[in-house]
């Protein structure tokens, strides 16, 4: 008699009380490395990396892990403005090979495709 | 076919030299890389940081810590292998 909590009933040992469905998988988190996020294709391609705090980056995609941790070669941050964090300015800083934590990751996207526009906001006046 | 670095693997290269560490918010490190771990909390060395001055918005305070320190990895958010620290005024809020 196991003590577990959800007696799947295959009768594994104690490191199995995670597996709550008995899939047959076992219950493990991650055991193919399956991402929606199919990074091998940005392979050394340029990309825009988002950071939650604001931090925004541009470089080559390097290398990546299942955990989103990314390393980007040739990378420079764009500055934001000092009163207001959410602005970005047209300044950046080079860094160069880089790795970014996949913890702190918001967004990762592709450079090819996009285009720049002239900013749609700047008629309006200052609340 | 591709030979992709793998994020941890050049953290592990960069143990014994510097690195520039850019937390979540607007803080800087700097530190000789001792080592790491899964969580990437991190141990340096004659870690230097650098914090903007709460009162003063144009200022960068420089702290130096003397003794070795465990940077706990929550808020890490980037890391520069070798990189030697933020170029005189050029963290993240620049003067507009």
């Amino acid at each position: 008699m196991k003590n577990s909590y959800n007696n799947t009933g295959t009768g594994s040992g104690a490191d199995n009380v995670r597996g709550g469905e008995s899939s047959g998988k076992g219950g493990a988190v991650s055991q193919k490395k399956e991402s929606i996020l199919e990074l091998q294709k940005l392979i050394n391609s340029s990309v825009r990396v988002k950071c939650l705090g604001g931090r925004e980056m541009r470089g080559i995609l390097r290398g990546f892990d299942e955990l989103v941790n990314l390393v980007i070669d040739d990378c420079e941050e764009f500055l934001r403005d000092k009163n207001d964090l959410t602005q970005i300015t047209d300044k950046s800083r080079k860094l160069g090979l880089v790795v970014v934590r996949g913890t702190q990751v918001t967004l990762v996207s592709p450079e090819e495709g996009t285009e720049e526009i002239a900013n749609p906001f700047l008629g309006e006046a200052d609340a | 076919m591709s030979n992709r670095i793998l994020p941890l693997e050049l953290i592990d290269k960069a143990i014994g030299s510097k690195i520039w560490i850019l937390m979540r918010g607007q803080t800087e490190i700097v530190g000789t890389l001792r080592g790491f771990d899964d969580y990437v909390n991190l141990v340096l060395d004659d870690a230097v940081e650098y914090s903007p001055d709460p009162r003063n918005n144009n200022e960068i305070v420089k702290t130096e810590l003397q003794s070795e320190i465990l940077l706990n990895g929550n808020h890490v958010a980037v890391l520069v292998p070798g990189g030697t620290g933020p170029p005189e005024d050029s963290m993240a809020a620049s003067s507009s």
